[in-house]
């Protein structure tokens, strides 16, 4: 067997020696070739290639799509784009770049213009990359680069598109504001449709939908000659334009709100009570977003971020506050629900009430005298809500108003969203390591104490009162559109919980926010409208929180930045509600006075309009 | 097993040294890839190729510790374990660059068809061993080699691989020319294929024609290939004789070179070390190569030879298209470099094969026929 083995083996070696040698000539002759071809591009061709590296005369140039736009719901455009001159320099072969910066200097002294030589420029500059020197220049400096170019070897004009934001302080809040992308955001970012030098959405609705404004970089490959300048083009890939957004603001609402509170530190919201649509989104102060365009000065920044007052905090969703009497339609509902009172129930205010060693007051002095359910939210009585408080028990409480949405994220489609606060047992216990005093529950019932409420949570808890008891994520963003207006997304109402609160139950509180705004003695009479009857409910959010400080509080010799917030939710038509309005004033004393006719002047320019389509068909 | 003293007598040192040194180059090329990027991420690759260095070095010894003919008599069950791999990419991974290739491990990811190679030369091995024959292999014959090779090939083609496809297809080439294929059918496969790729080719309509085009290598975006051939021609070029340096090649540190740490990583190190040192490196390969060849050769069973040429086809294979790519005398198909480019697979891959050559090669002489 070994024997036939072996003979086999024999009789096969000289094929197989054969089909050997036929392998090693075929990848002979394959590695030969890449050996030629080596000789070829590295001896022979070496010194014209070494030349083309040195001028680096193959070059790959970005270009930049103009992002989307954004429109507000009546398709009136909020942002574009406008054109940027952007000076560049590329130090390709010129050995002296002092003295090219020096001369762009003099040239641009004699034109009364400024030019900062950045000193760092040689550490920025890798040998053969283009800087830029200058972003979103006047005509001015365009002219005198372009008029002198021979003398400027390797500096050129470059055009970008940038951001143009109509009436800018009044909707930065909501669209933000873009800038150059950073060495973090470049790590961080995973899909790789990100480069070095693009712009990208830093804040508000730039950042949120950056993914779809910022389209597709193309790119142009050319040869260049020395001074840095296209001789021809090798190649192209055109651009994407990026995606636009129609946003579900309404400007004249977003006009009306934001004139009346410039000036005001505070936010106004108004929403669609129907599907949770945003129609106006106030912060004041506010800033220019047309600032951070090619990229924001120092000094602006500086401002900005020193301000006291905080502009760059958009307090419609960040600004966290008391939500002081407004609360009190979540301790009415808990307490109905829980079956604690009836709507006729009396209880006796003499203006003051007792827990323990301590004396809690109401607002008014001398007491409301004998209450019902129905009087109590007209005219807002403090002692009335501190029984109901104590039936109920702090958890109890912060139950209800977390169905309400408070304590965490609405979910609105803008970043840096904060969640509020609302306080229990175990949470103080675990956050502050103290248990729970009886008389803490006594101020949360009136929404005092740990509470703590953003506008937005205000205004979709109202809202949700308002149509009967869906509580809607509220969304800013109505649809996206390709660049050649296809429709791409639409964004219509998300539920995002149901109020457990019965129809008989949310009939009795809506008409008590009716009473408040059209009864005498309502708190919330200033909002009294001949044609429509609207609802609502004052607040006022004591900064110093201690109820023995009143009298200091009342005197009014307390510095500004202790005075109450004053706060503002309404919603209307009575019978058919459409939208809800929240109105916060920081520092501005009482709801009613203060924050109450902001309010009114948006629900009149919404009901004067010619057209209301953002309203809403109400199906009954 | 009976430790056998042959064994270490026979180990091949020479082999070892080749490889390593072409590895040890690299990594320095690695480093200088990434030297003057800004991305910390891509920075330290050369640091994580070291790490993957270390745990394919113990892959190759487990690759030569073990008798080859014990690891082929398992190659249809690692064979199936690779195609379910292959499989599950495209179930469980993301489209990472708009190909499907890796499926993420904790901390590093797996590139299934890197081990697919290695997994089809071990598979066609044990079906030869199986099935020998004194006249030849006809067409017929090898009906079933060409399904082992088939299924891998297409799914890898779908991921899409189009280099990884080509590979399969020339080790698949190799093994079978050796192990015997009749030189009728052999004509007869040449011939058919040389008929109908033209006649299919003007068949079809421009259009369709640049579809294909893009189907084959669809990474890459029209502007794009030509921009990386001519940045990769011009990089190479201007190394002239002596090159410009180390960590000081203008095309590679300005990052003008596409994935400069894989695919490219020919055209760093041409640039830096210029004509004097792609001829240093090319003569590794070729010894190694040659040097995989005559292993071959000398083994004393089919299952040794037909492992030994399938590993220096894939080398070869590897070798000539990536630089041949780089080079621009071929078109554009992602494939790395063996031992230079940075990849884990890959790497992994490699030094598991070399490792059965070290096998083949030192149980020579121990085997009985």
């Amino acid at each position: 067997m070994q024997e036939l083995h072996a003979r086999l083996s024999d009789q096969q070696s000289v094929e197989f020696k054969r089909r050997f040698m036929i392998f090693f000539i075929v990848i002979s002759l394959a590695l030969s070739l890449i050996i030629v071809r080596m000789v070829y591009l590295q001896i022979v061709k070496g010194d014209e290639y070494r030349q083309k590296s040195e001028n680096n005369s193959v070059r790959l140039r970005k270009l930049r799509p103009p992002r989307g736009l954004m429109m507000d719901a009546n398709r009136q455009v909020m942002v574009e784009n406008q054109p940027s001159f952007d000076i560049f320099f590329a130090p390709n072969r010129i050995k002296d770049i002092d003295s090219v910066m020096l001369k762009l200097s003099e040239l641009y002294a004699k034109g009364s213009s400024n030019f900062s030589n950045d000193l760092s420029l040689a550490d920025k500059a890798r040998p053969f990359a283009p800087v830029r020197l200058d972003r979103n220049v006047s005509r001015e400096k365009v002219a005198i680069v372009e008029t002198n170019v021979l003398d400027l070897p390797g500096v050129f004009v470059e055009v970008t598109p940038i951001r143009y934001y109509h009436n800018g302080p009044m909707i930065s809040h909501i669209v933000g504001y873009t800038g150059e992308i950073t060495e973090k955001e470049l790590e961080k970012d995973s899909s790789g449709h990100y480069s070095s030098g693009d712009m990208v959405g830093k804040y508000g609705m730039e950042r949120y939908l950056d993914a779809y404004f910022k389209g597709k970089n193309g790119a142009e490959q050319i040869e260049v000659n020395a001074f840095g300048r296209k001789v021809k083009g090798l190649g192209l890939i055109t651009p994407e334009s990026g995606y636009n957004a129609v946003l579900t603001i309404d400007s004249l609402l977003q006009k009306t709100a934001w004139n009346a509170m410039e000036g005001k530190t505070g936010a106004a919201l108004v929403m669609n009570v129907h599907d949770g649509s945003v129609l106006a989104l106030v912060s004041s102060p506010s800033f220019d977003a047309n600032l951070f365009n090619g990229g924001i000065s120092f000094a602006s920044w500086e401002k900005l971020s020193n301000d006291p007052f905080h502009p760059m905090e958009n307090r419609a969703i960040a600004g966290q506050y008391p939500p002081g009497s407004t609360y009190k339609l979540v301790i009415a509902a808990a307490a109905l629900q829980e079956g604690l009172i009836s709507p006729e129930k009396t209880i006796l205010c003499n203006g003051t009430y007792e827990v323990g060693n301590r004396v809690f007051r109401c607002w008014q002095k001398k007491g409301h005298g004998s209450v019902n359910l129905h009087r109590a939210i007209v005219e807002s009585c403090d002692v009335y809500f501190y029984n109901l408080g104590k039936m109920l028990g702090v958890d109890k409480i912060a139950w209800y108003a977390k169905q309400f949405g408070f304590g965490s994220v609405t979910g609105i489609d803008l970043p840096r969203e904060k969640s509020g606060l609302v306080p229990t047992k175990d949470w103080k216990l675990s956050r502050l390591g103290e248990s729970w005093q009886l008389g803490e529950t006594i101020s949360v019932a009136i929404g005092q104490g740990y509470n703590l409420v953003t506008p937005i949570q205000l205004v979709n808890a109202y809202a949700a009162l308002a149509n009967g008891g869906t509580l809607f994520r509220p969304h800013l963003i109505k649809s996206i559109e390709t660049a050649d207006g296809q429709k791409y997304q639409q964004f219509g109402p998300e539920i995002i919980n149901k109020l457990p609160v019965s129809k008989e139950n949310m009939i009795l509180l809506n008409y008590g926010l009716w009473g408040a705004v059209n009864e005498r003695g309502g708190t919330g009479y200033v909002l009294k409208r001949a044609e429509e009857d609207l609802c609502g409910k004052t607040g006022t959010a004591q900064v110093i929180g201690l109820p023995q400080d009143e009298n200091a509080r009342r005197a009014k010799k307390i510095a500004a930045e202790y005075r109450d917030h004053a706060l503002f939710v309404s919603f209307g038509p009575y019978k058919n509600p459409e939208i809800a309005v929240a109105v916060i004033m920081e520092n501005a004393g009482h709801g009613g006075s203060a924050a109450a006719p902001v309010a009114r002047k948006i629900f009149d320019a919404y009901f004067s309009r010619p057209t209301k389509k953002t309203g809403g068909n109400i199906s009954k | 097993m009976k430790f056998d003293r042959r064994l270490v007598m026979n180990f091949d040192w020479v082999l070892l040294f080749l490889v390593l040194s072409v590895s040890i180059i690299g990594i320095l090329n690695i480093y200088s890839s990434g030297f003057s990027l800004t991305e910390p991420r891509l920075k330290v690759l050369y640091i994580k190729q070291l790490q993957w260095m270390g745990v394919s070095l113990c892959f190759m010894a487990l690759a030569f510790c073990i008798d080859y003919r014990i690891i082929v008599r398992q190659a249809y069950l690692i064979y199936v374990v690779s195609l379910f791999l292959l499989i599950l990419v495209f179930m469980i991974s993301d489209a990472t660059r708009g190909s499907q290739r890796w499926i993420a491990l904790g901390g590093f990811s797996l590139q299934p068809s890197e081990l697919m190679k290695v997994t089809v030369i071990l598979a066609l091995a044990k079906y030869f061993d199986d099935h020998k024959t004194e006249h030849g292999y006809s067409l017929k014959d090898l009906s079933v080699p060409s399904l082992i090779v088939f299924l891998p090939f297409l799914l890898v083609l779908k991921q899409p691989d189009l280099g990884t496809g080509i590979i399969l297809i020339i080790l698949f080439l190799g093994i079978i020319f050796i192990a015997g294929i009749k030189w009728k059918s052999m004509a007869i496969a040449a011939g058919c294929g040389l008929i109908l790729v033209p006649i299919g080719w003007y068949l079809l309509k421009d259009y369709q024609k640049e579809r294909i085009m893009t189907f084959l290598d669809p990474e890459q975006d029209p502007l794009g290939s030509g921009y990386h051939i001519i940045q990769s021609i011009i990089a190479i070029g201007s190394g002239g004789v002596w090159g410009k340096g180390f960590l000081k090649g203008t095309q590679t540190q300005l990052k003008f070179l596409p994935e400069q740490h894989t695919d490219f990583i020919f055209s760093v190190y041409a640039e830096e070390w210029g004509f004097v040192g792609t001829m240093l490196l090319m003569i590794v390969f070729i010894t190694l190569i040659l040097w995989g060849l005559k292993i071959a050769f000398q083994a004393k069973d089919m299952t040794g030879k037909l492992i030994s040429v399938g590993v220096t086809m894939m080398i070869f294979g590897q070798v000539f298209i990536n630089v041949g790519m780089v080079l621009g005398i071929l078109p554009v198909v992602g494939i790395p470099l063996p031992f230079m480019s940075y990849g884990g697979s890959s790497l992994v891959v490699f030094m598991f094969s070399i490792g059965l050559l070290l096998n083949v090669r030192m149980r020579r002489f121990v085997l009985q026929p």
